[in-house]
């Protein structure tokens, strides 16, 4: 199942959204914004670029490798990512640095199973980005750019996830944004609010998903951790303050993530150690991570497999992989890995990428061109331009998935009120948990096509009278139009 | 007068400064009876109470989420502070000694208003939960732990989110009224900008600051952690930030099985000597210091009256110059007493000066936070941003009505020195006068020391007093009171707008309309709490007045009170004769010389 409405919808828009970039370049032409509408317009037929943002140490780093399934992006204790960097998919690997106008190749190497980048010789500063190309499976679908935390005490390097998500008078170079969070900060709230437009979809949950990063450390580390971060994050999501600025919010244990997606037999094989110790004994040794590398010397374990187990795994991470290797969960390193993997948060992260992102990558890729276009033809008016500008407004004034979108995001700002069920309902069918069809209706994945069928005709049929009758609030039968657009869209995808 | 006074004192004095400065009060009590000065003995009398229940505020601050309620529980080894995964701390904690385990809810507005709650419920009021109702300003929790028996008050305060945060601004108030800070983070990250530019503010509020590295057991880096945060406070100025790694998990484990070894891992030994030495220690000494001060100063009252006497009963013929001098002294007493003394000029002038400079500094601070909320609005569609503007506003206008304050308290700071300065030049050189051709035991020689301490006790008692006048204050109040202070809504009267036509124009209106809507309700906050804030200024202004007014006005009449007795004594000496007049010198020498030695005794106490 995937994307109904968007299957129908979108090659139009995507059509649409290129005559008006093919027109944005004629205006344009002999200004340098012409190659950037060029560029623009190149970008609809690239992967979907997703930034994976968030404050300083909230584990960007270590969520992009369990994404791209590799340890490229370089993780540390201390502050570690201090220039942007652009992670796609290529035929050959290769490095290179933005210095100002020019690119430059770097040298790399591959040690210890991660990524060695040699600035060689230039100065972290001048280098305004990095970007590595690397043959991946999972970059196929998506460009991953991780970015330096807000927050840092390296100023120049905040400012540059700044300048990244927020410039200031350019559209955002990500066409979707994975905001990690940890404990719901001040400051969080207002580096998304900066980050959202105004133009295409008014501040609006549409292009970001809420990660509760480290979620392991919410119960510093308790068996139970992943409970309690559910639990939070659940009560995040369901925050009117973050509803308006995330789609939803998803607990993810990065480390542990990681290390699932990259887990060896010989790591199995140490962990098996610690788990063939007595309940007792393991708990004691597990007390406290200077115990677990200095205390029993009995284990079979050197201090040095010791460390490195704890950094691969973290205490939380050594504590659930031995327990479940002891209760037998688990038994093999590929079972352990899918385990982890589940428990890490990572699948259903992977679930609302999906879902959320990849399925609407279309309308997410034209809203940016768009942006792109209405910015310039504000920012630097020419002969022509008004025109642009309102060619511009039709399209997003017009196309139903954009529509979708604005009820979508007037839902989550609390502009159209009504009764709970119905506006969870009207959230549903315009494609807000999800774009496929059985998500819209509220069906099971394996539904078979006479029940979508009958489901979205009982939607469309209520959606209609809800429209019309006279008892609707003014916002209410607005937003009921667009639902009725959106059944439509359903019915006629399933009649194919 | 009776010779009985201050005669047996032990020689060797022994336990602590407090224990020490408590005989030396006593002493000085019995001598004000003897020597018949019940006014002086007021507030030795004070002095006494104090410290015999000295009061110690440590506040333990920091972000969100980074343990400052498990590092009060380890701290006491009890789960008085509850901890949970999600809720945070949302009014500050009280752990102070009782001899009985017992919980107080403290209700805002009313510091009186008390009311008794079961140990166990404590949670319910402590942990955020979103209820709105009236609200508790803390919660005063006493239990039996030989930590606090000094003394010692831990305070577990709500998670600051961010400089700019209105928690922010109600922990730095707390903190400027606290004896010392412990500032918590945990070793999950190194600090953050914030975190460092709060620990600044409040380490310009309170000198005593110590930074507690928690979570030691969860975060194998740690250690990296740990270096990474001393390199960053080493790069702040002034004297270093000491940097002490605890675990309290490890802590709360070792306490429930009493294992010394576990104990010693999780590092509170050494955070709880640390907190006894530093905090308890420097509190300890300072108290005493104020009552050396105070005895210091009783001695010179009293000695004043015997060592006119003496010069009188010595030489018979400068005993009249004796009483005269003395009665040119006492018109001069008197006029200290009166509003056109210089010191009561100085303070009147003063707090006019500094209400009027405090309002325009409030007035050009709100004035600056409506422009920027205007710009802000300019920028942005309120329906989107209202929500968010009101958070804003109020983290804002909070952080201003603290800079504010703070300007406030280190103004008054001044004055009240200044003030100190006049009234010790004034009443210094009138103490001294009688003293001045006696060759005998209070000797020129001790004037300097004699100074420092002087004007010691001029100046700290008066802070003593000052700091009253703001704890009863302000932020607490106001900051509280914001709370009550709402933005309100503004009309959202949004249309969602789909369709070919109009598009633009009819957002563009909708738009305009609430951001005039936005702008006037921004106006009204800001109107409102300039209204509150400058009656809160003045008023605590107007405290500060009267306490020091008060204060000096009493040290004037005991001055006045001392220079009679002593015209009294030098009168009658002259009218003795000569055998009565032997006599009387032995006398008379005798009470001067156990003075001294209470005094050297005081001297030895202060440190």
């Amino acid at each position: 199942m995937s994307g109904a409405t968007e299957r129908i919808m979108t090659p139009r828009l995507t059509d649409r959204t290129r005559t008006v970039l093919a027109h944005g370049i004629e205006v344009y032409r002999g200004t340098p914004h012409a190659a950037r509408l060029a560029a623009a317009r190149d970008r609809l037929d690239d992967p979907l670029r997703v930034a994976v943002a968030g404050r300083v140490k909230a584990g960007k780093s270590t969520l992009l490798n369990a994404l791209v399934g590799e340890r490229l992006a370089p993780t540390d204790a201390g502050e570690c990512t201090r220039i942007v960097t652009w992670y796609r998919d290529g035929h050959t690997y290769q490095v290179r640095a933005q210095v100002g106008r020019e690119q430059r190749q770097l040298r790399f190497a591959r040690e210890h199973d991660r990524l060695d980048i040699d600035l060689g010789g230039l100065n972290a500063d001048d280098v305004s980005e990095l970007v590595v190309t690397w043959p991946a499976q999972a970059l196929r679908a998506v460009t991953l750019v991780d970015t330096p935390g807000i927050g840092s005490l390296t100023t120049s390097a905040a400012r540059r996830t700044w300048d990244l998500l927020v410039p200031d008078e350019e559209e955002t170079p990500a066409d979707a944004v994975v905001y990690l969070m940890r404990h719901l900060h001040a400051g969080d709230v207002e580096f998304l609010r900066a980050f959202h437009d105004a133009e295409v979809s008014r501040p609006s949950p549409v292009n970001a998903i809420g990660v509760l990063s480290r979620a392991d450390e919410i119960a510093v580390g308790r068996l139970d951790s992943m409970a309690s971060a559910r639990r939070v994050a659940t009560r995040l999501g369901a925050d009117p303050n973050v509803r308006r600025l995330v789609q939803s919010v998803v607990p993810v244990a990065g480390l542990l993530a990681e290390t699932a997606v990259t887990l060896t037999e010989e790591e199995v094989a140490r962990l098996r150690r610690i788990a063939d110790l007595p309940v007792k004994e393991a708990e004691e040794l597990l007390l406290s991570a200077d115990r677990f590398t200095s205390s029993k010397p009995e284990l079979g374990l050197t201090e040095l497999e010791r460390s490195a187990l704890l950094t691969r795994f973290g205490v939380f991470g050594v504590r659930l992989a031995s327990t479940m290797l002891r209760r037998g969960v688990a038994g093999t390193a590929s079972e352990l890995a899918t385990e982890l993997a589940d428990r890490s948060g990572l699948g259903r992260l992977q679930e609302l990428l999906r879902s959320l992102f990849f399925e609407r990558r279309d309308v997410l890729k034209c809203r940016s061109a768009l942006l792109a276009v209405a910015e310039l033809t504000h920012a630097w008016p020419r002969p022509g331009s008004e025109r642009l500008a309102a060619e511009v407004e039709e399209v997003v004034a017009s196309a139903h998935p954009f529509n979708e979108l604005r009820v979508l995001s007037g839902l989550r700002a609390g502009w159209v009120s009504g009764k709970d069920e119905v506006l969870d309902e009207l959230e549903r069918v315009i494609g807000g948990s999800g774009g496929a069809t059985h998500q819209r209706l509220r069906l099971p994945a394996d539904a078979g096509g006479p029940e979508l069928n009958a489901a979205a005709v009982t939607a469309l049929e209520r959606w209609q009278r809800r429209a019309e009758s006279p008892m609707t609030s003014y916002e209410m039968a607005v937003a009921a139009r667009v639902a009725v657009r959106s059944c439509e869209g359903m019915l006629a995808d399933l009649s194919r | 007068m009776t010779k009985a006074a201050a005669s047996t004192a032990p020689a060797v004095p022994t336990g602590g400064p407090a224990a020490r400065a408590g005989d030396l009060v006593d002493l000085g009590l019995r001598a004000c009876e003897a020597f018949g000065r019940p006014d002086l003995a007021g507030r030795l009398a004070g002095m006494k109470a104090r410290l015999a229940d000295p009061v110690s505020h440590i506040v333990v601050a920091g972000e969100f989420k980074q343990g400052k309620s498990s590092l009060v529980n380890a701290l006491v080894g009890a789960p008085v502070c509850p901890v949970d995964d999600d809720a945070a701390t949302a009014v500050p904690t009280y752990v102070r000694h009782g001899d009985e385990a017992s919980a107080e809810l403290v209700w805002q507005g009313d510091e009186q208003r008390r009311e008794a709650i079961a140990l166990a419920d404590v949670r319910q009021h402590v942990v955020e939960n979103g209820t709105e109702g009236e609200r508790v300003a803390g919660v005063e929790v006493r239990i039996p732990r030989a930590i606090l028996a000094g003394g010692m008050v831990l305070v577990d305060t709500p998670g600051v989110g961010g400089l700019g945060s209105a928690h922010a601004a109600a922990s730095l108030a707390a903190i400027s009224l606290a004896d010392a800070v412990l500032f918590v983070t945990s070793a999950a990250q190194e600090l953050t900008r914030s975190e460092i530019d709060f620990l600044r503010r409040a380490r310009a509020l309170c000198p005593t600051v110590a930074c507690v590295l928690t979570k030691t057991d969860f975060y194998p880096a740690w250690r990296r952690i740990r270096e990474l945060d001393e390199a960053h406070l080493a790069a702040e100025p002034g004297p270093a930030v000491p940097l002490l790694a605890v675990s309290s998990s490890l802590r709360a484990r070792a306490v429930k099985n009493s294992d010394a070894g576990l104990n010693a891992e999780s590092g509170y030994p050494g955070l709880i000597e640390f907190v006894r030495d530093l905090v308890g220690g420097s509190a300890e000494q300072r108290l005493a210091n104020e009552a050396a001060a105070e005895v210091v100063s009783l001695c010179d009252q009293l000695g004043a009256s015997f060592a006119a006497e003496r010069e009188a009963l010595a030489d018979p013929v400068s005993a009249q110059r004796v009483v005269d001098e003395l009665t040119a002294v006492k018109s001069r007493v008197e006029q200290l007493k009166t509003a056109a003394a210089r010191w009561n000029q100085t303070l009147t002038d003063g707090i006019a000066d500094l209400t009027s400079d405090i309002d325009h500094d409030l007035r050009s601070r709100i004035r600056a936070v409506t422009a920027e909320a205007d710009e802000a609005l300019e920028k942005s569609d309120p329906a989107d941003t209202w929500q968010e503007m009101g958070s804003w506003l109020q983290a804002k206008t909070a952080a201003e009505l603290l800079t504010n304050y703070e300007l406030l308290r280190d103004r008054a700071t001044d004055l009240s020195e200044r003030v100190g300065e006049h009234f010790r030049a004034a009443s210094g050189v009138l103490l001294r006068t009688p003293t001045v051709h006696d060759p005998t035991p209070l000797a020129a020689g001790e004037v300097d020391q004699d100074l420092d301490l002087k004007k010691m006790r001029v100046v700290k008692q008066a802070m003593v007093a000052i700091k009253g006048a703001y704890g009863s204050a302000v932020m607490f109040s106001l900051l509280g009171s914001m709370v009550g202070i709402v933005l309100g809504p503004i009309g959202v009267g949004i249309g969602l707008v789909l369709g070919h036509r109009g598009l633009r124009e009819e957002k563009k209106r909708q738009v305009q309309k609430r951001r005039t809507e936005a702008r006037n309700a921004v106006r009204r906050y800001c109107d409102k709490v300039t209204f509150v804030a400058a009656k809160d200024s003045r008023d605590t202004l107007r405290r500060v007045q009267r306490e020091l007014r008060d204060h000096y006005t009493s040290l004037a009449e005991e001055l006045n009170k001392s220079n009679a007795a002593a015209l009294t004594a030098a009168t009658e000496a002259a009218n003795r004769s000569q055998t009565d007049r032997v006599k009387r010198l032995k006398d008379v020498d005798a009470e001067l010389e156990r003075l001294r030695k209470l005094r050297a005794r005081a001297e030895a106490v202060a440190r």
